[in-house]
């Protein structure tokens, strides 16, 4: 019900995506090194490096769609990885140990480039991995910004990207290329541009588009951030979208409520939540996990300009500034109603939310809920227990 | 044996510190008046809250039937040191502390912070937000700054500025506090039967609960009765008992430490963040002071919160084990334990790989089997050399 009519993008996005697989697969034959990166870090420096850029959560996503992540964890936690840790990562470490690969075998590192922004679990992830393949590992480390980011954060950040590009030049054994670099940030800025234009369109009533639609469609703007081909692909979804919107085609047909939604999907139950709240008549229009790719880069201070960018983001900073957040968007988006995801797999947006719940109701009036359920194990997500809490919350949006 | 008494009288202040932290630092407090500053364990410069007047206090005491405590506020699957601490606060167990700060070395500790602020604050609040890798350049510069900016902040709470030679003082202190604990540590290695593996654990721990100045006298004092009584035996009463190492974050309950004992185990090197990760390495007294704060930060021990492609703790822990002697090694992990579940398996398969027997034990503040650590520490005593506890 998400999308009354299937996008003709869907098919791009398809092949978009085969390519990526397949230059992964084919980047060490070519003498490519193959950079572990993680979703939420300047993959910029990584193309312009002339790196193959690989995102394990990207493989974690995947198999948690495929309903197949407590399946691949299984091979981890047989090895004494913890049912308890993030469901990416032991996506990631069980596929290394797994006989059988679902969903395609995952990329095996020459080194690993992680940002600590979004959480600590990718830090170890990763750790762990450059140590099972001997990998070398780099983390570019992001310290909390409570309240406005200050000088001594954005200089520690601009030193590490300059050790990050002596890492590079160390992997690539040739010297890094600005004027590349410059190039890549302004493909970067074209497609962030882009998708958060089309990011907006949710905010229209009805709306063509919405989060869950977003979570189908964000591939290219986190692995293909920085080329030709994400600027063509969300230029192609942007003129569906008109065209769409000219034929009166909505993603919620008869649309009578907006939602906020917190923070990432639950992967392996994305129809399901698509379906529920249109039954309801309630279009979930806005995550902060979507926004998290709408970078603005300064071609005249590309370092200081990628430490801001990517140290300002939402999953950087402090209670207070998440919640304030938040409540731009809701505003932003005209919402009725907000649901918050107690998601285990990642304490750093979980912990805080049963606070913010009642705060976020306070300041603004709306209802809202926390829900509890992994992103992409099933094991911890109960159908009956969500789609009670849920009963409630459609009672409440009047 | 009068001597032997007096070491375990001495002991025991130690035990009475821990049992009940509030009242010693309440009646200094009292006797005179300063701020309590509370951290959370243990990666915080001390050093410049003494500087800076006010009394540092380590939350290191847990009170189990306090974990629920938190539940509105924190999912039940964050760790029970998180919890626990944080529900002992709402219970108003540390309603004499003026300040808090909040070391950032994991997800929870770099979110409970704000939910810490939001439910139960201090006049003083404030994050050390530490840097997660510590062997590239930028780690350095950033920390100093870091450093920095803590210092102006307990400054200007404590309205008074922190000179150079102050923090100088404050850090002889605290040497002088980690060279005397180090000392104890290898008279417990020497002569278990003289200073137990909880004797030697309390002593840290009741550190970080009262003043160093107090402290450095009830640890000198023991150190001359010790000294005294090995000196007049004169003889290498060889250690019995089975040598291991333990690995983990905090060692929780404390119960676990006289399990060891009653099962002939000697904790002979160990990282734990309230154990000797705490003692292990001192402060350089000449030069820039915040400049040798840094370094001393970032060159304690490896802990899985911290990346470190210099010194890796794979390396690291078998070579210690080598170092020191053990058998064998304890892995003791806090439930929900994030950064340690994810060292675990190639930890222990490195450590299989060296030939080096392990057993792990979980453990959660207060909800804890004392029968199954038990039983699971003593299996491993015996496999390691029950001859030897048994034996002779």
């Amino acid at each position: 019900m998400a999308a009354s009519q299937p996008f003709k993008t869907a098919g791009l996005l398809k092949g978009l995506m085969a390519k990526y697989y397949e230059q992964g697969n084919l980047a060490r034959e070519r003498g490519v090194p193959v950079a572990w990166v993680t979703a939420v870090s300047p993959v910029e420096l990584v193309y312009a490096a002339g790196l193959f850029p690989y995102y394990p959560e990207n493989f974690g996503a995947l198999a948690a769609a495929r309903k197949v992540a407590d399946k691949i964890s299984m091979a981890a936690e047989t090895r004494g990885f913890f049912s308890d840790l993030c469901g990416y990562a032991r996506c990631g470490l069980g596929d290394a140990y797994a006989q059988e690969h679902p969903v395609g075998k995952i990329v095996r590192p020459d080194l690993l480039f992680c940002c600590n922004t979004q959480c600590g679990s990718l830090q170890k992830w990763f750790e762990t991995a450059g140590r099972l393949y001997k990998a070398p590992y780099f983390l570019l480390d992001a310290p909390l910004i409570e309240n406005a980011s200050t000088e001594l954060v954005k200089r520690y950040f601009v030193e590490q990207l300059e050790e990050a590009i002596n890492f590079f030049e160390v992997a690539t054994g040739s010297p890094f290329n600005f004027d590349r670099l410059a190039e890549v940030l302004d493909l970067a800025n074209e497609a962030c541009r882009l998708w958060n234009e089309i990011l907006d369109m949710a905010a229209m009533k009805p709306a063509p588009f919405g989060f869950f639609d977003a979570c189908f469609h964000m591939a290219p703007i986190v692995t293909w951030r920085g080329t030709k081909e994400a600027v063509m692909y969300y230029q192609e979804l942007k003129n569906e979208l008109e065209d769409r919107l000219s034929k009166k085609i909505y993603a919620v047909p008869d649309e009578r409520f907006k939602i906020y939604w917190d923070h990432i999907p639950v992967w392996p139950k994305l129809r399901w939540f698509s379906d529920l709240f249109a039954e309801h008549g309630a279009l979930v229009a806005v995550s902060q996990y979507t926004h998290s790719w709408a970078y603005q880069f300064d071609l005249d201070r590309p370092l200081e300009s990628l430490a801001e960018n990517y140290s300002e983001v939402f999953s950087n900073r402090d209670f207070e500034d998440r919640i304030q957040l938040k409540i731009n968007f809701m505003k932003k988006y005209q919402i009725d109603g907000f649901a918050l995801f107690s998601n285990r797999s990642c304490k750093p947006t979980a912990f805080g939310l049963y606070d913010k719940r009642k705060i976020i109701s306070d300041r603004t009036g709306l209802p809202g809920i926390v829900f509890e359920g992994d992103m992409s194990d099933l094991r911890y997500f109960s159908d009956e227990q969500v789609r009670n809490r849920f009963k409630i919350f459609f009672e409440q949006l009047t | 044996m009068t001597d032997h008494k007096t070491i375990k009288e001495l002991c025991a202040q130690f035990t009475r510190i821990i049992a009940e932290p509030n009242l010693e630092i309440q009646r200094v407090h009292a006797e005179k008046p300063a701020p309590i500053i509370g951290f959370l364990p243990t990666d915080v410069p001390e050093e410049l809250i003494h500087a800076s007047g006010a009394y540092p206090y380590g939350l290191v005491s847990y009170e189990g039937m306090w974990v629920n405590r938190a539940d509105a506020h924190l999912q039940t699957w964050a760790c029970s040191l998180a919890r626990c601490s944080f529900g002992m606060a709402l219970a108003g167990k540390f309603d004499y502390l003026s300040g808090l700060i909040i070391p950032h070395i994991c997800d929870t500790t770099r979110m409970i912070s704000g939910i810490w602020k939001q439910t139960r604050p201090y006049d003083f609040m404030e994050n050390f937000v530490l840097p997660r890798q510590v062997d590239r350049p930028s780690a350095r510069s950033y920390l100093i700054g870091e450093l920095g900016r803590l210092k102006a902040r307990l400054e200007s709470f404590m309205g008074r500025s922190i000179a150079d030679e102050e923090l100088q003082r404050s850090i002889s202190l605290y040497n002088k506090n980690r060279t005397m604990l180090r000392k104890l540590y290898q008279f417990h290695v020497r002569r278990p039967d003289l200073i137990s593996n909880l004797d030697v654990f309390n002593a840290i721990k009741s550190a970080m609960l009262i003043p160093k100045e107090l402290h450095n006298v009830m640890v000198s004092e023991l150190l001359r009765v010790v000294e005294q009584q090995t000196h007049e035996r004169n003889t290498d009463d060889a250690a019995r008992g089975v040598r291991v190492l333990v690995t983990g974050k905090v060692w929780e309950p404390p119960a676990i430490m006289e399990i060891l004992d009653e099962s002939g185990g000697v904790c002979v090197a160990d990282d734990l963040s309230t154990g000797y990760r705490y003692i292990a390495n001192d402060v350089t007294e000449n030069g820039d002071p915040l400049e040798a704060l840094a370094d001393h930060q970032l060159k304690r021990p490896p802990s899985p919160c911290f990346v470190n492609r210099g010194q890796d703790r794979l390396e690291y822990l078998v070579d210690k084990v080598k170092a020191s002697g053990a058998r064998g090694v304890i892995f003791l992990h806090l439930k929900f334990c994030e950064t340690e579940n994810y060292d675990y398996p190639l930890l222990r398969d490195a450590l299989f790989a060296a030939n080096i027997p392990n057993v792990r034990v979980e453990s959660e503040i207060g909800n804890v089997s004392h029968g199954q650590i038990s039983t699971r520490i003593q299996a491993f005593m015996e496999m390691l050399g029950g001859e030897e506890i048994y034996g002779s």
